[in-house]
């Protein structure tokens, strides 16, 4: 807990000509619980709920969240979402691309198109898929199928690295 | 910098779109059916006349109605 009132500290510091940051986050240990939002447009997967971190795959680089983070939002990037509720339970998830939003008041928000847990993905299925957008990507479309396909291919070698773990 | 399918002409919607379909179509067979409903989104419109509704039409017509 030391280190880490220690390394918001450090985090707030360079700030202070902006009175408006330094005053939102949380002065002290309000709680030392993070609450977690995570919801897909058809479904809250976590309400409100205390969990103790949580791991993001955002575009600026992975991260871990735990309570008194610095606020900040990070786009995430089609990978996974680990949620460590407490000591003995962890979840994964992968999203497929979405925003979080870290809140100076501890609580974190995550807002994705798709999450599933990787239980619930099909290995034949991701190396299929796979294929088929590379054939695509290196194939003799327009230039904006073939950028989708790249897209696709990212998205397809994420969940294979996710799920070989 | 720029994404690669940003300088494409790829926009963000039509981005997460990409991502959250390869993402559907990756999943068992059981939770993939109903991640794919999802997909689609069809539009129907009618024109109103006197107080009557006219024929219903699809503005693009979905692959399983034709």
């Amino acid at each position: 807990m030391n280190v880490l009132a220690r390394s918001a500290r450090a985090a707030v510091k360079p700030m202070r000509m902006a009175r408006f940051y330094a005053s939102e986050a949380p002065a002290a240990a309000v709680s030392d619980k993070l609450r977690l939002n995570f919801a897909v447009p058809h479904q809250a997967i976590y309400k409100n709920t205390e969990v103790q971190q949580v791991n993001l795959a955002a575009t600026s680089g992975d991260m871990g969240v735990l309570a008194n983070h610095v606020p900040t939002i990070e786009q995430l990037k089609p990978g996974v979402i680990e949620v460590l509720e407490n000591a003995s339970t962890t979840k994964k998830y992968f999203v497929s691309g979405g925003f979080a939003t870290v809140n100076p008041d501890s609580s974190l928000n995550i807002n994705a198109v798709e999450a599933f847990e990787l239980s619930q993905f099909s290995p034949e299925a991701v190396k299929a898929g796979l294929a088929e957008a590379q054939r695509t990507a290196s194939g003799s479309g327009s230039e904006e199928e073939k950028a989708a396909a790249r897209v696709e291919v990212e998205v397809y070698e994420a969940l294979t690295a996710a799920l070989a773990k | 910098m720029a994404s690669p399918w940003k300088s494409a002409g790829i926009s963000y919607l039509k981005f997460s779109q990409i991502c959250a379909t390869a993402v559907r179509n990756s999943l068992k067979e059981d939770v993939r059916v109903a991640a794919q409903r999802r997909d689609a989104n069809n539009l129907k419109v009618a024109k109103w006349a006197n107080g009557k509704a006219g024929e219903q039409k699809y503005i693009v017509t979905p692959k399983a109605v034709e």
